[in-house]
């Protein structure tokens, strides 16, 4: 049973960060229909800026999460302007093949500031508490934690906020917010630096239990853009949901059926899925 | 108060709007009339800025609306209640409200008088408050966007067939709220395909085809009018 208890920690913690990587996603798709495959190049970098952070600057953990966050917020502004919004009018395809080159560009930056080795970034919180028999070490719990305190504060913010408001209004009726006043240019810069900012928390969380390299952000993606099909594009629940779903899917495929499997159990699941329900498990979710 | 010169549209090679000229004075209620595709929702996108008119101008005011975004001619004052109302489904009948006075968020005072006045015009609302707008009728739909137009202070309220889709019963409450709306001193342009019961709450109107505007007069001089009877009102 402790065994059981340890796949649901370890489910919790890879779905907590899918979640963060997935939200913002989903909320960009939502928006502005692009499908951001240069999220993962976001998150990439936003591990490489906490790593630089802490190890060059010696900035405390939580301060470099912070500046990391800054960071890849206007990194994400800066392709959302230079990039995205010039090809607003362009047939759906430009965009995509777009955000590839934003991809391949961020990765081959990466590699030219930081090199192509793996690097190893420390946390604070090496601790392992043992909670009635499963080891938990302090950094997981801390990744479940934050993360789901930072999905309750999206949240809050999407369905609370004014601003927040004209994100989903927005992503609901494109027209309809323009012809209440809803600035679309704001609202698609807003929306990135949102999206930059998630995926440079998970990625600063993540990082310590994981290693530090210019094509991490591969696996993330291909997994977060499974989970936004599985949960519905656009819809926010179905990213939150998805993310749980995927992450203790690939944490119970690894300890029981093979840590090889591990990162096809998300593709496997994607097409059983599909098959099963087209339209995804939340179509047209209350976004 | 609201004029277009001379003001032509396209989408691609199809003429939309061709050198287009109205206008409506303050407080005034205008009817344009035509039948689908006759060029009124084009009229109505390129006063809100959602489709750029390729030339002539558009005037309110002192502003030239043509070239200005979305957003700033909210601001202005000139507010569209489109066709097929474009709520947010997934919000709270409130919520869409709310939005609708975006531009004036700051006054809070201000929005909440101006929705206790809105509740009063379309009281079924009252009680539909935290539904989505999405599960609501058709009829109270179209209550919500015309609602959420006035929640952003029009000065000049366009509306767009209000009455497409909705009960004969419904209708007639529909155009009495118009009215009630234009009585009140917002100028309204308003597209409608059903002529006759536009036609009885207008000051004046314009008839459309293919773009251009053919035939324009007052109220009781276009209801007399044997041309317009046949083709709109079927009598």
């Amino acid at each position: 049973m402790d065994l059981f208890f340890q796949q649901v920690l370890n489910g919790l913690t890879l779905g907590g960060v899918y979640c963060l990587v997935a939200l913002g996603l989903t909320l960009v798709y939502g928006v502005l229909h692009v499908p951001n495959f240069a999220h993962g190049a976001f998150y990439m970098a936003g591990a490489f800026v906490s790593f630089h952070l802490m190890t060059a600057w010696g900035w405390p953990y939580w301060l470099a999460m912070l500046g990391s966050a800054a960071c890849v917020a206007l990194l994400a502004v800066l392709a959302e302007r230079l990039v995205f919004h010039p090809l607003r009018h362009a047939s759906p395809l430009h965009p995509m093949i777009a955000a590839i080159g934003v991809l391949l560009f961020l990765e081959a930056a990466a590699q030219a500031i930081w090199g192509a080795d793996f690097q190893r970034m420390q946390s604070p919180y090496t601790g392992i508490v043992d909670l009635a028999g499963v080891t938990a070490p302090v950094q997981r719990l801390l990744i479940i934690g934050a993360a789901f305190a930072l999905v309750v504060i999206v949240h809050l913010f999407l369905t609370r906020t004014v601003t927040g408001s004209t994100i989903v209004a927005m992503a609901q009726t494109r027209e309809g917010a323009a012809l209440v006043g809803i600035n679309a240019n704001r609202v698609a810069m807003l929306t990135f630096a949102l999206s930059g900012v998630l995926a440079a928390v998970a990625a600063t969380l993540y990082a310590p239990i994981n290693l530090v390299y210019p094509a991490m952000g591969h696996l993330v993606i291909t997994k977060a853009f499974v989970i936004i099909i599985l949960g519905g594009m656009g819809s926010v629940p179905g990213a939150i949901a998805g993310g749980l779903i995927i992450g203790l899917a690939e944490s119970f495929g690894a300890f029981y059926v093979s840590d090889h499997y591990k990162d096809i159990i998300a593709f496997t699941l994607l097409v059983v899925i599909l098959s099963l329900r087209p339209q995804g498990l939340f179509p047209n979710a209350a976004r | 108060m609201l004029a277009f010169e001379n003001v032509s549209l396209n989408y691609g090679s199809f003429r939309a709007l061709d050198e287009v000229s109205l206008h409506a004075n303050e407080g005034e209620l205008v009817v344009l009339l035509g039948a689908n595709g006759a060029g009124k929702s084009s009229i109505f996108l390129a006063a809100s800025g959602l489709q750029k008119a390729c030339a002539g101008s558009i005037r309110y005011g002192d502003c030239q609306l043509v070239g200005m975004k979305p957003s700033r001619i909210v601001e202005q004052g000139v507010v569209q209640c489109p066709e097929g109302r474009k709520l947010f489904p997934g919000m709270s009948v409130m919520k869409n409200l709310m939005l609708g006075a975006y531009v004036h968020r700051r006054d809070k005072t201000g929005n909440r008088k101006r929705l206790d006045e809105v509740m009063a015009l379309f009281p079924v609302l009252e009680h539909k408050q935290n539904d989505p707008a999405g599960s609501l009728s058709g009829g109270q739909q179209q209550m919500v966007a015309i609602g959420r137009a006035l929640m952003g202070r029009p000065k000049v309220l366009l509306l767009d067939e209000p009455s497409l889709g909705l009960a004969p019963l419904v209708v007639k409450q529909v155009f009495e709220v118009i009215s009630q709306i234009n009585r009140a001193g917002t100028t309204v342009l308003l597209a409608e395909q059903n002529a006759f019961a536009a036609l009885k709450i207008a000051h004046r109107a314009y008839v459309l085809e293919r773009g251009r505007i053919v035939l324009e007069g007052d109220r009781d001089s276009l209801m007399s009018n044997e041309a317009i009877r046949k083709a709109y009102i079927g009598t």
